[in-house]
């Protein structure tokens, strides 16, 4: 076995395992350690797929600041006495999996369907993504993509000012009674 | 003897099945779990998949605008999560609960 398979065998145990603690642990402490730990996860991930930019503000962005935000809101409830964490009716439960289980049905029938479809990159192809992807993130996003880059600094900007009325209107988290 | 080749290489369809089994788990999350910010939580899984499988076609296609679209969905969800979190924040001063049982009939 070589080495990039063991690496991708053991990321996707740790991933797996810590989504699926995120879902069933009823602390939900417990849960946002687990999708700390799922992110970092994805992010080793991101770097064994050899993008390593969008690896470290997986990092940065998830495991730091959104991480940061939710442990935070948690901290702001008193979750001692956490009851009934899921669905309780049996039949809309059964109703849910079994919804769960057709997606996941109509995903692996496509997966299994288009396995033959894919094609396997060849050498030329694989040559255009350069070893350091990042340099060329950069260039293609402030060349081809420059619209949606600003478009996206118009929406944190729209965001930021939207949370900030959120909190300061009637019955928000920081109205003046 | 079976030929090992599903375990020993490593191809774009392992990643895509490691990003459609995070998708479900986080999906099963948001359709079992009451409480509201373990489902922001899926949510945060289910866009965390997606980006896998970007990431994934990207290295295997060998274009770079999947790890744009992956960088413009991080934004998104960050922006998403503040949001989210603040009108959670808002629920949970009107009705001093966050299981979703207890505000299923929002009126004003």
């Amino acid at each position: 076995m070589t080495a990039d398979a063991f690496i991708f065998w053991f990321l996707s145990l740790i991933t797996l395992g810590s989504a699926l603690s995120v879902m069933l642990l009823a602390n939900p402490v417990y849960s946002a350690l687990s999708l700390v730990m799922t992110m970092v996860g994805i992010s080793a991930l991101f770097v064994t797929l050899g993008a390593y930019f969008i690896a470290g503000v997986q990092l940065i962005v998830y495991a730091g600041a959104v991480m940061v935000l939710f442990v935070m809101v948690l901290m702001l409830f008193d979750l001692r006495a956490e009851l009934q964490a899921f669905s309780r009716g049996q039949i809309s439960g059964a109703l849910k999996l079994a919804t769960v289980g057709a997606l996941a049905g109509l995903i692996g029938g496509a997966l299994l369907l288009s396995a033959g479809n894919v094609a396997e990159p060849s050498m030329a192809e694989a040559a255009k993504l350069p070893p350091d992807a990042s340099k060329a993130l950069g260039i293609v996003l402030f060349t081809r993509h420059i619209f949606g880059f600003e478009a996206l600094g118009v929406l944190l900007l729209v965001i930021a000012i939207g949370t900030v009325a959120l909190a300061r209107a009637k019955g928000g988290t920081h109205a003046k009674h | 003897m079976p030929s090992t080749d599903v375990f020993t290489t490593i191809t774009l369809q392992h990643y895509l099945v490691l990003s459609a089994a995070l998708f479900m788990i986080g999906l099963t999350g948001v359709l079992l779990r009451r409480n509201v910010i373990v489902i922001m939580m899926c949510i945060e899984l289910m866009l965390n998949a997606v980006n896998l499988s970007f990431i994934a076609f990207s290295k295997f296609s060998g274009r770079i605008d999947g790890q744009i679209m992956v960088f413009f969905v991080l934004t998104i969800a960050a922006a998403e999560a503040a949001v989210g979190l603040a009108l959670i924040v808002c629920i949970f001063k009107r009705f001093r609960e966050v299981n979703i049982r207890f505000f299923e009939h929002l009126k004003g």
